[in-house]
């Protein structure tokens, strides 16, 4: 008996003193959970949180289970750069996937490649990211990337010619205009106006007055559901009818709940296509919903796929040795939740874009952009 | 090691922070809540430097000069506005200033500055120069308080107009604070961008400001071992609280509120209430 | 006719600080408090608007108790955190409140969720173009609340004996005692005004813009501060105005300078310029 509490103390213990005892290889995450962008936290926990279960289901790293090891980093970068140090030396991590907003990835980036630990940003777009070296990765479009797509979109799929870009002052906002701005002569666009407005912003009345009066053929405008959801409501409401393009920080049933029938008909560029028939796309979503009673979205499916992207390396690499891991990662070719996934020579992910309405109070499919040269990444 | 490592130079760096702002709001009673704006002008100006192949500490030495001379046209401001109006109106700084960074492309703009050179001093090496940084404020706060210049500060801090009456430069004073203290302020910024090697607008929000205000009123307004403790505190905080999770921010936030209502004067109000014989320990007392 | 419309646009933005501010400006005319958690307060104005209203359908029920449950709390906030700390420098109830507000915002994200609640059947959210001005039924009504609360307080304050009382404390407080003005009732009545009014600026914002968020108050916690100083703090007359004032130079500003500096920004240098012109504000002593 005695022997027996003793013995159920070792786990305990092993924990305690952080042993790899228990048998298992431990994944670094780190995630806002706490403070203003935690919304965005939980979908990408949940949806890598998920990728876990469906590993581990499936017999994990040849046969041992997967632990993600998750800290709270609050999109801070004073916090993540303490929590990188934390997740490679005392939780030794061999690799690490970022749940976060750029400012604390592009932080954490620079302490993961300088310990030579891969690092994958799920959906942070910032173009430093993967700058740090060749230890980082993104699974996530660049915002210059969904910025061009945006272009052909508007000036070669739905010919529309005159357009007033709104743009969210943010690194996302700024790199998707940059990108739609370069491209948008090259599709026949003219940009009339162009209109910026600041993350914490909610009423966009002004901004709906002089659209109003710009008369555009269609609104480029970049935002988060809890930006673009007021906006697009507030556009409709005040009377502007054209079609507004959006990008995947739309996408989420939770724009939908926000901008009401005013979200019918919104066009987004987005890597997750809800009425694919991919074998991985659909278990992802239909357990995702299981898992969490939510449906899935942009961030989530992002969180699912550089996970599974960390599995598949793991899988091949085994999980000792980060280099190893490191050129496993840069060698995928990989079918995830969102779409066929390899890197380029810079960590920069090669997939499609996939072209999103509302229809009936939900996602479906519109179109999908394959168009490799203009979706190209930067090298360097 | 690295862990901890990084964890004491944030220490470091936000002691040096709350330091500088003591000098303004705690020596001379200055209440500013845009102080992290001159962190801000520190983290630019440096990293910009050394960016363009400026050696390390000449590019520190730099930004501090800088942000000390913006620091001097908020004193000019604080000469004509005063207690909330000035608090108010160093909030406003705080917001201009962000709402110029944000627009400035050579600044980087929204993308901020990244790849910020290495200073070449080994994460050790690093630790130690922020430390030894630290030490020398603290000294240097210790020297102003006991010297000429802490009276009249200590003075305007009371009463203004009591000061002026008494023939003390009272405007003269203000701006040697304001100078000092945000040149300092310049100082841990320009440390703070070399440590994580990457700065945006947001790393300089005013939230960040809130922090070091924080930390010197929990630490007791004025008192220099006071503050140094509550920002080694409040700094590593959101790290210790990670086991708690969900709940990290909800008690870091009822902390601040439960520290004020129990006991306004701060942790150094709270020890000379504990041991109110050994007053010779807290003789770094606030000015309570 | 677009600038008539951004004029609109901005006294309406400008009505919505204005409910805000007001309370604000009302416990620092009385007490000196820096009170940033009345944001808090708002915020949670908006939840008892979502929540109530969807789970009964009645609007006027949802305001009623959003009104009547903010003006309370604020009361209650004043009797446990404030009271005890009245004599201290106005920097320790300002820590407290910041403080306070961090805590409730947490808090409202584990209770209410990260994502916010939005109204499932949104109200007045119809266009009602009067007089060639496209504005929503919502934003039509929130001009009018504005008005109605807002006059409706300066009548209080005018014609009634509370309001003689109140008015009398924020002048002379030991005068008003010695009249036999009881200054702790007062107090709890200001405080209950002021909540009251933020819990109904936070529903009508929950409302327009069907989306009511932990983080709702970010913007009011120091943007009502910058309106109250601009005003001249503590007076109500002055606030109101400043409030109007930064509504219009938001919304052109957003529009012209949109490209030169973002809202907040505008906004406080719009406040720097005052207070270097006339450093008590635009209106101290109105």
């Amino acid at each position: 008996m005695k022997l027996k509490n003793i013995l159920s103390l070792i786990p305990a213990l092993s924990m305690f003193f952080g042993f790899a005892w228990a048998d298992t290889v431990k994944v670094g995450f780190n995630v806002p959970l706490t403070g203003f962008a935690a919304a965005d936290g939980e979908s990408a926990l949940n949806g890598a949180k998920l990728a876990v279960k469906q590993a581990n289901a499936t017999g994990g790293i040849n046969g041992k289970q997967i632990e993600l090891v998750i800290y709270d980093d609050q999109a801070s970068p004073k916090e993540a750069v303490p929590i990188a140090n934390r997740l490679i030396e005392k939780d030794g991590v061999k690799v690490a996937v970022s749940g976060s907003y750029s400012g604390s990835t592009r932080a954490a980036a620079g302490v993961f490649q300088a310990a030579g630990i891969p690092y994958i940003s799920a959906f942070a777009i910032h173009p430093g990211i993967t700058q740090a070296g060749k230890y980082i990765f993104r699974t996530s479009f660049m915002g210059d990337v969904q910025g061009r797509a945006g272009a052909l979109l508007i000036g070669q799929t739905m010919q529309r010619k005159r357009v007033v870009v709104i743009t969210l002052k943010n690194d996302f906002g700024k790199s998707l205009a940059a990108g739609f701005k370069a491209e948008a002569a090259n599709f026949g666009i003219e940009i009339i106006n162009e209109y910026e407005y600041s993350i914490r912003d909610r009423q966009f009345g002004s901004i709906v007055a002089k659209v109003r009066a710009d008369k555009p053929d269609a609104i480029y405008a970049s935002g988060y559901f809890f930006t673009a959801g007021p906006l697009v409501n507030q556009l409709r409401s005040g009377g502007v009818a054209v079609p507004v393009i959006g990008q995947e920080g739309y996408d989420s049933e939770q724009f939908i709940k926000i901008a009401g029938a005013a979200s019918e008909g919104v066009i987004i560029t987005t890597s997750l296509d809800r009425d694919s028939n991919s074998p991985e796309t659909r278990s992802f979503i239909t357990e995702y919903e299981k898992l969490t009673g939510n449906k899935v979205d942009m961030v989530a499916a992002s969180g699912h796929t550089a996970l599974n992207v960390v599995v598949t390396a793991l899988r091949k690499a085994g999980t000792r040795n980060p280099e190893a891991i490191r050129n496993a990662i840069a060698q995928t070719q990989l079918t995830a939740a969102t779409g066929h996934i390899s890197f380029n020579a810079l960590g920069e992910v090669r997939k499609n874009v996939q072209v999103q309405i509302v229809r009936n109070g939900d996602w479906h499919y519109h179109s999908e952009i394959r168009d490799q040269t203009l979706l190209a990444p930067p090298e360097s | 090691m690295g862990y901890e490592i990084s964890l004491l130079t944030f220490m470091g760096i936000s002691i040096i922070g709350s330091l500088s702002l003591n000098l303004i709001t705690g020596f001379c009673g200055q209440v500013s809540l845009g102080h992290v704006a001159f962190v801000g002008i520190g983290a630019y100006t440096a990293s910009i430097l050394t960016k363009a192949d400026t050696p390390f500490f000449v590019a520190l030495l730099a930004g501090m000069l800088l942000a000390g001379s913006f620091g001097v046209m908020v004193g000019l401001a604080s000469l004509r506005v005063r207690h909330d109006f000035l608090a108010i109106t160093t909030m406003g700084v705080n917001f201009v200033f962000l709402g110029v960074v944000r627009q400035q492309e050579w600044l980087g703009g929204e993308l901020g500055v990244s790849s910020i050179p290495d200073p070449g001093l080994g994460k050790l090496g690093f630790l130690a120069l922020v430390l030894g940084c630290v030490i020398l404020v603290a000294l240097l706060s210790l020297q102003i308080r006991r010297s000429w210049m802490g009276y009249v500060f200590e003075a305007v801090s009371g009463d203004e107009d009591t000061a002026r009456m008494l023939g003390l430069d009272v405007s003269r004073y203000k701006l040697i604070a304001f100078a000092l203290g945000t040149a300092l302020a310049g100082l841990s910024g320009g440390l703070y961008a070399h440590h994580v090697r990457f700065i945006f607008p947001d790393s300089f929000a005013f939230v960040e400001s809130i922090t070091l205000l924080a930390m010197v009123v929990i630490g007791g307004n004025g008192s220099i071992l006071g503050v140094i403790v509550a920002s080694a505190l409040l700094s590593v905080l959101p790290q210790w609280f990670q086991f708690i999770g969900d709940y990290k921010l909800l008690l870091y936030g009822s902390l601040l509120f439960i520290v004020m209502r129990f006991s306004p004067g701060g942790l150094a109000g709270l020890a000379k209430n504990i041991f109110p014989k050994s007053k010779k320990a807290f003789a770094l007392k606030g000015n309570q | 006719m677009l600038y008539l419309e951004l004029f609109l646009q901005g006294l309406l933005q400008g009505s919505i600080y204005a409910l805000i501010a007001v309370g604000l400006t009302l416990v620092y005319g009385l007490l000196r408090i820096l009170h940033v958690a009345h944001a808090g307060l708002y915020t949670l104005g908006g939840y008892f608007g979502v929540l109530v209203y969807n789970s009964s359908g009645s609007l006027m029920l949802s305001g009623v108790v959003a009104m009547f449950g903010v003006g309370i709390l604020g009361v209650i906030i004043y009797r446990l955190c404030y009271e005890a700390i009245l004599d201290q420098p106005p920097f320790v109830p300002l820590i407290a409140s910041i403080g306070l507000f961090i805590a409730m915002e947490e808090l409202y994200r584990i209770l209410f969720g990260s994502y916010g609640i939005s109204y499932a059947n949104p109200p007045l959210q119809q266009m009602l173009p009067l007089g060639g001005m496209y504005l929503r039924e919502g934003e039509w009504v929130t001009i009018l609340v504005s008005i109605i609360l807002i006059g409706g307080l300066a009548w209080l304050s005018s014609h009634t004996r509370l309001g003689l009382a109140w008015r009398a404390t924020v002048t002379d407080p030991q005068m008003a005692e010695s009249f036999g003005i009881d200054p702790i009732r007062v107090r709890y009545f200001n405080f209950f005004i002021g909540s009251a009014l933020a819990g109904t600026a936070g529903m009508i914002v929950g409302i327009l813009n069907n989306l009511v968020e932990p983080t709702m108050g970010s913007v009011p916690s120091y943007k009502a501060l910058a309106i109250i100083v601009l005003g001249g703090l503590g007076s109500v007359r002055g606030t109101l105005v400043a409030a109007l004032a930064l509504g219009v130079v938001e919304s052109f500003g957003t529009i012209y300078l949109g490209n030169v500096l973002n809202r907040d920004a505008i906004a406080f240098v719009f406040l720097i310029l005052v207070l270097m012109v006339r450093p008590q504000g635009m209106f101290r002593g109105i």
